[in-house]
């Protein structure tokens, strides 16, 4: 085994071995901000060093195999940064209050499946790290413990296994049509099968309801924002890339059929246009954020499925860039909530940072979010897509705005956590990692010339967009027009009032049902009935 | 067209599995009940041993293991035959025996210089004889045979239901037997007609013999029916939830891991080994729709249980349903597909990881009683404080019901779900993955009142660590099942010409 392929191994291994550590060893609970530093630190060395195509297959029974592309690599390693990063700041975040050691647990297991999905090559492996990412932040959205986080936990928890369902389905179809359970082979096994379509539209359900896209992403604005701040980053940050690099594994550009490629830009579009418009009726910043992520990933879907139908083998690396930009400036936007809301005194330090990151998402120039949507200009191309990708980060520009409004009216804290530089520095490494990577990745990544970025023509083609959303919030502002408060998850709702009486209406029917037949002559007629259909069908 | 039958090399280990536990059975008569602290160790330990041997045996061989009973011939002499199967549930009865009596061990025991006790005495005598039962319904070679030790699985498995006392625990024992012994009558009365018919009740020679005709159908679809009244599948359930809800922790872990799949053993052994020629599809897909209607009428059952023991119970109701699709999934196969084999195994994987995980949730549940002396769900609160290695087992053993990797159960589905895909058996699928999401809803239902607040005023006395860890210890082991490759096991074709090995490549 190579150091390369060690560093897969010790990516999804290190979280694992640092839990049972842990729960070995009580004095460490002491250390929580550099274990949760630490332990995703071998992801980060593996995204840096591992070459392209290094692979690692687990010897033993469970067959566990590994593998690192240019896709994955840029995700996990973006991913990993964050959740150092977030890590390191949680204790501290989360307060004097018990139950940290809970939460350790939690965040390293989800850390574990976090990084896991992105290495996966085989179904088994990504299902297993889909399942333990998905299910194991059910702890972190659950923390805080009051009644909102224990609802909003729940919610969380029917939609991730819902999202299980839909990809349990979808990767039954592929691994019965696939010579093997690699998820190479399955994919391309896929196209000559008669349950093509079934699969990928299971998948796509599956990986678009990890991605909160419309009508989808009805828990992503009540789960997001209920975790601790910390959590919340992770969450928004890396957790629902495991939806992103599922439809780059799963859905390759050249085997999937176009009219999926349609579909994607869609349900990617509307969402876009969704989660900005949804986002703008919310009150509390942090919902703010969660749709403001619904309405990123929607852009990611429309991009995707774009190149699905331009069939740009660029693509998935164009995506991962992307998502790479949305993994580091969410991440420090939501840590940003986090520590605003347990030391009031820091917001004069951060307003300024945290509106260059937030305005990023609307284009600002020499932003990373500028050179984000630089690189999906290709696949986005210059006819109609192109332009509601910019009527996109006008949008986008708006939920910034308003969300900027909130964090400067945040109350102050009602108890003082004590300061801690550290966790300052920490936050500016991740806010400048937000800036900078996207810079030092572009030319390597995307294969474009950063010059072309700074040309007269680009920066007109990222401002007009942000001075539409300039003026749409100010229109806004201005017309003191009171938007409707529509509560966080906002489908959901309406929704819930039909389908949980009905559904608590069957389950009555079916108790009812079931006690009948608990009585004897019920019993006796069944079974003498079920005996002469049994002789009955195997006569006829 | 006679088959001779030889005893092959080991072939005695058989014989001992089954008389064992009786020779045991009958010392402690003999010599009383004092002496159960001296001759239950050795007895358990032995039977374990020769399982074990017998197991290995023929995983080294990969060939049946046979014990001609005096060296009479079948239809005349009693043969006793060990294939891949029947080993594989010897093992696992062999753990889970041993398992539950550890776990029982200070709560049945008996002190050589104490009076003698009736709740040990009859504890371990039943112990003793539901295993004997099983390992010759394991062996059994010819149906009349089976039928014995199918009516001594019950006999010894009744009275465990009533252990306790009480008028509740007699009632759903009593449930129980009449249920039990209408079902015995109907497999007898099968029986009889296929005897009459045939002329042998030798399973190899009845393969041969049994033709699609009227009186084969009749007697199949009653003797499948006793035995469906046994395995308690819906709706013949009715016995069910109360009997091993009101049992001991120890016995319900042995009711509803072992004594249920005992008799589904045998329908198995009915409609792939006695009467392969009659198995029609519609007949298959009725087993199947029988086993749908199991799956989704018991998990929600169990999600409206207030009692602890009696969701479990539900839950057992529900998992015995995902066994009934192994008939059409691997019936249906054609016959050189490798998902007849993924469906064959899955289907065996899915028993033996209920099995593991309901014997470890039972114990748990048995240890929260004990602890707490409270048996409401509602009034779990505090058990992850006090008990979080019991916590931890109960969740693991969940992971399996549910069917979340890497676990058996998760395995199992996911072979069967395969299988059901690839020959089109849509509906099989959806139930299968709609009975894990409801059962994931139950098992999250009882972790999250685990996780909450212990109630004011509630008291708590400690348990012995050592039952803690039998019981986490079955649970794991179901978790580990999901460790197996997600591919056909040969061992569990091992003496089954229907579905060779070559054709699972």
């Amino acid at each position: 085994m190579t150091m390369d392929s060690a560093l897969l191994g010790l990516a999804v291994a290190m979280p694992l071995a640092l839990l049972a550590a842990l729960l070995a060893v009580p004095w460490l609970g002491k250390q929580l901000p550099v274990l949760l530093a630490l332990a995703p630190v071998p992801a980060v060395l593996a995204a840096i060093l591992s070459t392209d195509g290094t692979t690692l297959s687990w010897p033993g029974v469970l067959a566990i195999n590994l593998a690192l592309d240019q896709p994955g690599a840029l995700l996990l390693g973006a991913s990993a940064l964050l959740w150092s990063v977030a890590g390191f700041c949680a204790p501290a975040l989360l307060g004097e209050r018990p139950g940290k050691g809970s939460f350790a647990a939690w965040w390293l297991l989800t850390l574990s499946g976090s990084m896991g999905v992105f290495l996966a090559a085989d179904i088994f492996s990504f299902y297993l790290f889909f399942t333990v990412v998905s299910l194991a932040a059910y702890g972190l959205v659950a923390h805080e413990g009051h009644a909102q986080a224990k609802a909003a936990a729940k919610v969380y928890f029917a939609a991730s296994l819902l999202g299980e369902a839909f990809l349990l389905f979808g990767l039954v179809m592929l691994a019965a049509a696939a010579p093997s359970l690699m998820i190479a082979d399955a994919v391309q096994a896929i196209g000559g099968s008669p349950w093509r379509d079934a699969a990928i539209c299971c998948l796509v359900l599956g990986f678009g309801l990890k991605m909160g896209l419309v009508p989808l992403h009805f828990w992503l604005p009540i789960a997001h924002p209920a975790a601790p701040a910390p959590a919340s980053a992770v969450l928004s940050g890396a957790i629902i890339k495991a939806g992103v690099i599922g439809l780059i594994r799963f859905l390759p550009v050249g085997d999937t059929p176009l009219g999926w490629g349609e579909v994607l830009v869609v349900i990617g579009f509307v969402t876009a246009f969704w989660g900005v418009a949804l986002g703008i009726t919310q009150r509390n910043p942090k919902a703010v954020l969660a749709y403001s992520s619904v309405s990123q990933m929607g852009l990611v879907a429309a991009v995707f499925g774009m190149g699905i139908v331009g069939a740009a083998a660029s693509m998935p690396v164009a995506v991962a860039y992307y998502a790479l930009h949305h993994v580091l400036a969410k991440g420090a936007l939501f840590l940003a909530v986090g520590i605003v809301a347990a030391y009031g005194g820091a917001l004069r330090y951060l307003l300024l940072p945290v509106a260059v990151i937030a305005l990023g998402f609307g284009g600002l120039p020499l932003t990373g979010g500028a050179l984000a949507k630089y690189a999906i200009k290709p696949e986005l191309g210059y006819g109609w897509a192109g332009l509601l990708g910019s009527l996109s980060a006008a949008g986008s520009t708006l939920l910034m705005l308003h969300f900027l409004r909130l964090l400067a009216v945040m109350p102050k804290p009602a108890t003082a956590h004590r300061f801690k530089t550290s966790v300052m520095i920490a936050w500016a490494a991740i806010a400048l990692a937000a800036v900078a990577l996207p810079w030092l990745l572009f030319e390597p990544v995307t294969g474009l010339r950063l010059a072309d970025t700074l040309s007269v023509g680009a920066w007109w083609k990222a401002i007009w967009p942000m001075a539409i959303g300039a003026a749409l919030a100010a229109a806004l502002s201005w017309s003191r027009l009171q938007l409707p408060a529509v509560p966080p998850g906002d489908v959901l709702h309406p929704v819930g009032r039909v389908l949980v009486p009905s559904g608590a209406r069957l389950a009555l029917a079916i108790d009812h049902l079931e006690s009948r037949t608990r009585q004897w002559p019920v019993a006796g007629m069944l079974l003498v009935l079920i005996a002469v259909s049994l002789a009955v069908v195997m006569a006829t | 067209m006679t088959v001779v039958v030889a005893t092959t090399a080991g072939g005695f280990l058989l014989v001992l599995a089954i008389i064992l536990p009786v020779t045991a059975i009958l010392l402690i008569m003999a010599l009383g009940g004092r002496w159960l602290a001296r001759i239950v160790p050795v007895a358990l330990f032995a039977n374990l041993c020769v399982s074990a041997a017998v197991a290995w045996l023929v995983a080294r061989t990969g060939e049946p293991l046979a014990y001609v009973v005096g060296n009479w011939q079948p239809p005349l002499g009693i043969a006793l035959r060990a294939d891949g199967i029947s080993v594989a549930m010897m093992v696992m009865t062999a753990v889970i025996i041993c398992a539950a009596a550890i776990f029982a061990w200070s709560e049945y025991s008996q002190r050589h210089d104490e009076p003698e006790a009736r709740a040990p005495f009859v504890f371990w005598c039943l112990i003793l004889a539901i295993w004997s039962a099983l390992n010759a319904l394991y062996l059994g070679a010819d149906l009349f045979n089976l039928y014995v030790a199918l009516e001594l699985v019950t006999f010894a498995a009744v009275p465990m239901v009533c252990l306790k006392g009480g008028a509740t625990t007699l009632k759903a024992a009593l449930r129980y037997l009449l249920f039990a012994v209408l079902g015995s009558m109907l497999y007898l009365l099968g029986t009889v007609m296929i005897y009459g018919a045939y002329g042998s009740l030798d399973i190899s020679m009845l393969a041969g013999r049994v033709r699609a005709e009227p009186v084969a159908w009749i007697a199949a679809s009653l003797m499948t029916m006793g035995l469906l009244a046994k395995t308690a599948l819906f709706p013949l359930h009715l016995w069910l939830p109360p009997a091993h809800a009101g049992a001991p922790a120890a016995g319900s872990a042995v009711l509803s891991a072992l004594v249920v799949k005992g008799s589904f053993f045998l329908v198995v052994r009915l409609w792939f080994d006695a009467m392969p020629a009659l198995r029609d599809p519609a007949a298959m897909q009725i087993l199947a729709a029988m086993g749908a209607m199991a799956v989704l009428a018991g998990s929600v059952m169990a999600l409206r249980q207030q009692q602890l023991k009696l969701l479990i119970a539900y839950s057992t109701v529900a998992q015995i349903g995902y066994l009934f699709f192994m008939f059409p999934l691997v019936s249906l196969a054609a016959p050189q597909a490798m998902w007849a084999g993924q469906a064959w195994t899955g289907g065996w994987l899915q028993l033996f990881a209920h099995a593991f995980a309901k014997a470890g949730m039972f114990m748990a549940a048995g240890l929260i009683a004990d602890a707490t002396g409270r048996h409401r769900i509602a009034d779990l609160g505090g058990t992850a404080q006090r008990m979080p290695l019991t916590t931890l087992t109960f969740a693991l053993a969940g992971l399996s019901l549910i069917g979340i990797p890497p676990s058996g159960g998760f395995s199992a589905k996911w072979m069967l779900l395969v299988a059901a895909t690839q020959e089109g058996q849509w509906l099989w699928a959806l139930v299968m993955v709609a009975g894990g999401l409801i059962a994931a809803g139950y098992i999250f239902m009882v972790i999250g009142k685990m996780l909450a607040d212990p109630l004011a005023g509630s008291d708590f006395k400690p348990v012995a660590r050592y039952r803690e860890i039998v019981a986490f210890s079955l649970a794991v082991v179901a978790v580990l099942l999901g460790l197996l490759p997600l591919e056909p096991l040969e061992f569990l074709q091992i003496g089954r010409p229907a579905l060779a090995i070559a054709e699972l490549q």
